[in-house]
């Protein structure tokens, strides 16, 4: 216990020595750790607003209830039959209120109230060729059993190729910047030894064991890690929380659920310490041979 | 205590620090290692506490063969071994007392048996009512006392001293001289390297003199001039380094 207060005040002693460069190297962590979880979040909020859009769906049939569902089904075998379909499947109320719930998980006072009776059914269909869309959808007003029909608009296709290209960059980003950090955090280490290179020689004269000398070390490192993942998501939870209060319609939603933010800020904050641990290692590698 | 057999030591560069040494030291013995400077007295003491590897041949130290120990193991190796250097080697950022209990603390020591065990060491080397000093506020001979505290206060059965003498006048030296051998008389095994001829010659214990990484002498109850002159006849192969060994 209290050879464990000593380590730990022993990195905290040298955290203060250095604050400068431990700063930059929070700072760094904090930077890469940020753009990784805010390209998570976006991504996050692209997929829960154009959830119906993704797997190839480019139209969405929705059925009138008060039309039995051999009706229905037997929309979906002449829907089957047209040529410009590639594939069409039938979502049941089931399935629809499965997808209602993912949409709106953050909302459970909606989701009490929400009976799967009062979802509409549907059917989902993937076109040979998106353009089509138009003759399609006037084939189908007709239909007794159609209700309305809802087309992926170009937007949504847009945004999610968008999505794709940022997300690369991002990972790119979010790469480099690890590295730079790790760097960062293995050069404070190192200079934190240099610092007291001459009380490491002495502790290894009166034969210090080598975990008792590295340990502070370590330490220091994990330290800085986690303080740049907590400034990390702590930004982000911000940032996410301000724009979850932007009045939107009903169907445009910049919020993720909280389950999400918490999951990963822990996982954020454990990615922090580990690169702390690993650019300490590096930073300890070649200063502590016996 | 201290075996070395056919110890050679080889720089890179090709300077020879050690070749063939073989010494035998028995529990309990003083030894003064003696030669002019770059003979390889404090090379044999930093393989023994294996800060150098040898190039060849084998040390053992307390009935262990450290040439092969794992590094891992190694702080056991200078937990039995107290070491003393010319330039103390304390920290100035703490006391006497902080000093001393350092070479504890890092063993993971009790803080009762710190205290009691730096208490009487600092008690033994004189300077019990020091121990809230910093080391600048010492005089040479004090700090060294403290280095000696440190080194001894583990009770470790092997004191390895490297010019602990160098920095300090004759006076103050006489002081430390016996400082170590009150400590010899506990029974714990002392290897010092100097060049002081008047310690040597005034304690008159066993003497190693050392030229060029050989052993040229060795003898019991011996001063320091022996009237061998082999490290004067000019031996090419060796750098030039030596020219002001010896006074």
């Amino acid at each position: 216990m209290q050879r464990a207060a000593y380590l730990v005040g022993e990195a905290f002693t040298s955290l203060r020595r250095n604050i400068l460069v431990v700063a930059a190297a929070v700072l760094a962590v904090f930077v890469s750790l940020a753009l990784a979880f805010g390209a998570l979040v976006f991504n996050e909020l692209v997929r829960l607003n154009t959830l119906q859009w993704q797997e190839g769906n480019h139209l969405i049939v929705w059925l009138r209830d008060d039309v039995s569902q051999p009706a229905h089904l037997a929309l979906l075998e002449e829907v089957l039959g047209y040529d410009e379909v590639l594939a069409a499947e039938y979502f049941d109320k089931s399935q629809a209120f499965t997808e209602f719930r993912e949409l709106f998980a953050d909302e459970p006072a909606l989701l009490e109230i929400v009976d799967p009776v009062l979802l509409p059914t549907s059917i989902r269909i993937e076109l040979t060729n998106i353009d089509l869309y138009e003759t399609v959808q006037f084939r189908l007003l007709g239909e007794p059993a159609v209700d309305s029909i809802s087309v992926q608009a170009d937007a949504i296709e847009n945004l999610l190729s968008v999505t794709r290209v940022l997300s690369s960059i991002g990972l790119g980003l979010v790469v480099l910047l690890g590295t730079a950090a790790i760097v960062l955090i293995a050069n404070t280490i190192r200079m934190a030894i240099y610092a007291r290179r001459e009380e490491v020689g002495i502790m290894k004269l009166v034969g210090a064991g080598n975990w008792f000398i590295r340990i502070p070390f370590l330490l220091e490192g994990v330290i800085e890690g986690i303080l740049g993942g907590a400034l990390a998501v702590g930004a982000i939870v911000l940032g996410h929380y301000f724009l979850s209060q932007v009045p939107t319609d009903f169907f445009v939603r910049f919020q993720v659920s909280a389950d999400f933010l918490v999951r990963w800020g822990v996982l954020f904050l454990a990615f922090g310490g580990l690169a702390g641990f690993v650019g300490s290692s590096l930073g300890l590698r070649r200063f502590l041979k016996v | 205590m201290i075996r070395l057999q056919d110890v050679t030591k080889v720089y890179g560069g090709g300077i020879v620090a050690a070749r063939d040494v073989n010494l035998d030291i028995r529990k309990g013995e003083f030894v003064f290692l003696v030669g002019p400077s770059g003979s390889g007295k404090s090379t044999l003491i930093r393989m023994c506490l294996r800060e150098e590897r040898v190039t060849k041949g084998t040390i053992w130290v307390a009935g262990k063969d450290i040439t092969t120990l794992p590094n891992w193991k190694v702080p056991y190796l200078r937990r039995s071994v107290g070491t003393v250097f010319q330039d103390f080697k304390l920290l100035p950022t703490k006391t006497v007392g902080e000093n001393v209990a350092f070479a504890l603390e890092v063993l993971g020591r009790p803080k009762s048996v710190t205290r009691r065990q730096v208490a009487q060491v600092l008690e033994l080397v004189g300077l019990a009512t020091k121990a809230d000093r910093y080391p600048r506020q010492l005089s040479g001979g004090e700090q060294q006392r403290v280095s000696v505290a440190r080194a001894f206060v583990n009770r470790p059965p092997i004191l390895l001293a490297d010019e602990p003498t160098g920095n300090l006048d004759p006076a103050t030296s006489v002081g430390i001289m016996r400082l170590l051998d009150r400590i010899n008389r506990t029974g714990t095994t002392i290897v010092m390297a100097t060049h002081d001829h008047a310690i040597v010659d005034a304690m008159r214990r066993r003497v190693v003199q050392l030229e060029r990484g050989r052993v040229v002498r060795d003898a019991n109850e011996g001063g320091y001039e022996s009237g061998y002159e082999a490290g004067f006849e000019g031996d090419d192969e060796q750098s030039p380094s030596t020219a002001a060994g010896g006074v």
